[in-house]
């Protein structure tokens, strides 16, 4: 078509040709032949191996102390003699201080998109194909903590556990939770009603092996993919809490509290602020175009639908 | 009966002046010449010639206070420190409209740097620039630092110093309409010497009675001190039934759910008391029915020119100036001290600095001797502070290490305290060691079993959390583990307060109060602990140089015992003391008559008035 967009025809070919492909190499040399060809995943790996790279490696090379202070060489500006990326209102060197920022991010992340992945899995697993009072009451547990802002879950949790991390984790991993129990609970009653799981009660299999050896599988690949888009959720929330105070506290950098401390001081380098700013985008922006690339290549009506196929 | 204000000890030719001024022989522009020459300070002379009643020239003089440095761009010439008070004309008269005098109406938008406190006297345990617009003090500091009468119309001592006598003037109401004479004033103050947690300030203090249209206050013994704590917020006049009738119950007990300071106040300043929202604002209106001040260096005696003053709690330090220059607020309690330079070159603005009678210190909670039982890790911690390097790096320069309780510009300043807690690591270390600490797992000093880890609360403001960190690190390099806790000021009071171990390990607090060691006896005195003796140290020589203090009759007492006090202080360390910082007002120009000095802490509202 003149706009680019592929006729149905061409979509349709396109399919035929990835399929004929899969047959002959298998599922999964296919998929990983399709995370070669998307532009987003690579882009976005790349820039997460670098963040990545930075949050990890980093620290172990500069060997620095985030919390060392030079009184002498408060607010520089990055690319000032000693300091990559210049020094805080305490003279505490910016670079170490983002490199283990962003391990206390990817930390956060990691702990929230486990928690709320299993937690989710199980809970809409649970209320899908159990029906009656659990689902009613798994639904209802979710509605309501659904019906909860997450600053709000978090003051409450910082309230009773005190502010930190885990109170961090628990918070944004239960409201994700949520989410991903929503989803997962909707694909799961879509596959109570297919043959294959029919099949599997005529054979008399019990309701766990069902669960386990049948839908498990087919849900995984959807959760994943939503998990991937909650990674970046939970890094936005982590820095927001952080922002305000209840995340990480010091001397364990965040970069949030970063650029909380920061933006004290923009008339004077604003730098403490926009450099920890500009890492959370990059660190958002490769977990985004990664969730985005998976999706592509494990989800195939999502997939479908963005080359244009009508599925009706 | 002598030492009246009505007969200051002037030197001849002073006097002199001053009855030429007042036999209108002289003009007030030629009078403050003279009293130049003659060496009199510029606000001291404002003093005198507002005691005198007066003048029919415009008065900007007494906008600067003594020891005060106001500047604008023009007059600063970048904002350079200067000794000297800023010329009137420079400061406030900018506009035709200011030269035309006080006009009537509009709100005074102030932006204030801490969270509001309860607006009663008797209870709260802060007073906030609020109080100096809702209530009046018996007496106050005028801007030479000398005693005027406020409420009271004139008061006078005893030579042997037992007895002080406060003439309450007939005619003085509060908001409620509901008069106010000197038994009403007489039984507030027993109510302070009852329930007031900060009645220590005044314990030389026997009995207040009324005698006709006297409040009189009998002394246990003489006290060159004793005015002080009447002139502060917490002796501020109150109708003293409407506050029996909120605060007091049936029992004579003080009621915890009082609604007293937060729905309503009943004082006798010239607003009252309309909104008080914690963490937001505070708003008060003008009180048209308002008697009339007795005080000496207002030219507004009567009702107050502004329709109302609402003060925003910005407790976000760099928000404040934005706030200020942007036009949403007019004036500016303690901007961001990294923003004072900016504000300087504004020519809108008028700054205006002076040294602060505060403190930033420590408390370490004794009821922990595993840690802070010994003077020796007392004094280890001290040395590893580096307050000169923290005096830069987080006031900017607008303050001063200490290194005893009181801050380097009060009159009884010690200076042989400086022998005492300065930095250095090694001597850190080696006290620390000494003390029985060895380096333990994960860089952190252990001692029978103990790891020297514990919790350190601080309020949640943008200055006491930078000073916190840079502590924290500090004591890092150490081997001392101090976990920081940041939570907001009702919290962090709570749980300064309990007793024993109920109360936290370590806290960072911040004092402010223009005689340094009245309220600082309430934080190192053995008889107010758990509060605000927050250390709950017990030291006998503190507890001796401040007897020593409440029993001096002379100012060569005072002096002597206030460097008992300090010397005792700064080696027993009850509190480590950390720094003082300087205090900041800004102003929009076309606010007039606001007038903040040093001796009062906040400025006083009557005079204020904004350019239509």
């Amino acid at each position: 078509m003149a706009d680019g967009t592929p006729t149905h025809l061409e979509a349709w070919n396109l399919q035929l040709a990835e399929f004929e492909e899969s047959s002959r190499v298998g599922p999964a040399r296919a998929a990983l032949g399709r995370m070669r060809r998307n532009k987003l995943l690579l882009l976005g790996t790349a820039l997460g191996l670098i963040v990545l790279g930075a949050g990890v490696l980093g620290p172990i090379i500069s060997g620095a102390d985030p919390a060392f202070q030079s009184f002498a060489s408060t607010l520089l500006p990055p690319g000032s003699e000693g300091y990559l990326l210049g020094t805080d209102h305490l003279g505490r060197d910016m670079a170490v201080r983002v490199f283990i920022g962003i391990r206390v991010s990817l930390m956060v992340a990691a702990g929230v998109t486990l928690l709320s992945l299993v937690l989710g899995l199980v809970l809409g697993m649970f209320g899908g194909f159990l029906g009656g009072w659990a689902d009613r009451t798994i639904r209802g547990a979710v509605d309501f903590v659904w019906g909860f802002p997450l600053i709000l879950v978090a003051v409450l949790f910082a309230g009773g556990l005190g502010e930190g991390l885990f109170p961090v984790i628990l918070a944004v991993g239960l409201v994700n939770t949520a989410a991903i129990a929503r989803v997962v609970r909707g694909e799961v009653l879509s596959l109570s009603e297919r043959e294959f799981v029919e099949a599997a009660r005529a054979g008399g299999l019990s309701t766990a092996r069902i669960m386990w050896r049948h839908l498990f599988p087919n849900i995984l690949a959807p959760a994943l993919v939503l998990a991937s888009y909650y990674v970046a959720v939970a890094i936005i929330a982590e820095a927001a809490l952080s922002f305000i105070g209840l995340g990480a506290q010091p001397p364990t950098p965040s970069l949030g509290g970063m650029v909380s401390d920061g933006r004290n001081f923009l008339q004077q380098n604003h730098w403490g602020a926009t450099i920890p700013g500009i890492t959370i985008v990059l660190l958002v922006l490769a977990v985004s175009l990664i969730g985005d690339g998976l999706r592509d290549v494990f989800d195939p009506r999502l997939r479908h639908e963005a080359k244009g196929v009508d599925e009706e | 009966m002598g030492n009246s204000w009505m007969d200051p000890d002037l030197g001849p030719e002073v006097a002199e002046l001053t009855e030429q001024y007042m036999a209108k022989k002289i003009g007030r522009r030629q009078f403050m010449k003279r009293m130049g020459v003659a060496g009199v300070g510029v606000a001291a002379a404002a003093s005198i010639l507002a005691a005198c009643g007066g003048d029919d020239e415009p008065d900007t003089t007494a906008a600067t206070a003594a020891a005060t440095t106001a500047t604008t761009a023009a007059a600063s010439d970048g904002g350079a420190d200067t000794t000297q008070a800023a010329a009137p004309a420079e400061t406030t008269a900018t506009t035709e409209a200011a030269m035309m005098g006080p006009v009537s109406g509009g709100t005074l938008r102030e932006g204030y740097n801490r969270d509001v406190s309860k607006h009663d006297p008797a209870t709260t345990n802060w007073y906030d620039p609020a109080f100096f617009a809702i209530y009046e003090a018996i007496l106050s500091n005028d801007p030479s630092g000398a005693t005027v009468p406020q409420f009271a119309s004139g008061y006078s001592a005893s030579d042997d110093g037992l007895e002080y006598r406060f003439t309450i003037p007939e005619g003085k109401l509060s908001h409620s309409g509901g008069t106010i004479n000197a038994e009403m004033v007489a039984e507030f103050y027993r109510s302070i010497q009852t329930y007031s947690f900060i009645a220590g300030l005044a314990a030389p203090v026997d009995t207040y009675e009324a005698d006709g249209n006297e409040v009189v206050m009998k002394m246990k013994n003489p006290w060159v001190g004793a005015l002080g704590p009447h002139k502060t917020g917490y002796w501020r006049i109150v109708n003293i039934n409407t506050w029996k009738e909120h605060s007091i119950t049936a029992d004579g007990e003080l009621n915890a759910a009082s609604t007293y300071g937060t729905e309503l106040a009943d004082g006798t300043g010239p607003f009252t008391h309309e909104e008080w929202v914690p963490g937001s604002h505070v708003l008060v209106r003008r009180w048209d029915d308002y008697p009339g001040s007795e005080t000496p260096f207002f030219d507004n005696k009567g009702p107050a020119y502004l329709d109302a003053i609402r003060w925003t709690v910005i407790t976000e330090a760099g928000q404040r100036a934005t706030q200020l220059e942007n036009g949403d607020i007019d004036t500016l309690i303690n901007p961001a001290h990294q923003d004072i330079g900016r504000l300087e070159s504004n020519s809108d603005l008028t700054v205006i600095r002076h040294p602060e009678w505060s403190g930033y210190h420590l408390a370490m909670n004794r009821d922990y001797p595993e840690y802070f039982g010994d003077r020796l890790t007392r004094q280890g911690l001290s040395h590893a502070l580096d307050r000169e390097g923290m005096v830069q790096a987080i006031l900017f320069g607008n303050g001063a290490a200490t290194y005893g309780p009181f801050p380097t510009t009060d009159r009884n300043y010690e200076s042989a305290v400086e022998q005492y807690n300065q930095f250095d690591l090694d001597l850190a270390n080696q006290k620390l060691d000494r003390a029985g600490w060895t380096m333990g797992s994960g860089g952190v000093r252990e001692r029978d079993g103990v790891r020297f880890e514990f919790r350190y609360l601080v309020e949640d403001e943008t200055v006491q959390k930078s000073v916190a960190e840079a502590v924290q690190a500090q004591f890092a390099n150490v081997g001392v583990r101090a976990n920081l806790d940041v939570v907001d000021r009702a919290l962090a009071f709570e749980q300064q307060s309990g007793p024993g171990r109920d109360s936290v390990e370590m806290s960072l607090f911040f004092w402010l109060w223009p005689i340094p060691l009245d309220v600082l006896i309430l934080f190192g005195g053995s008889q107010f602990i758990p509060v605000p003796n927050f250390s709950h140290a017990v030291e006998p020589r503190v507890d001796d140089a401040i007897a020593s203090w409440q029993t001096s009759a002379t100012e060569a007492q005072a002096q002597a015992a206030a460097s008992q006090f300090q010397l005792a202080w700064a080696e027993e360390l009850p509190y480590i003391p950390l720094m003082n910082q300087n205090a900041t007002f800004v102003h929009n120009n076309k606010v007039h008559g606001w007038q903040p000095f040093v001796w009062n802490l906040y400025p006083y509202y009557n005079d204020t008035w904004i350019e239509a």
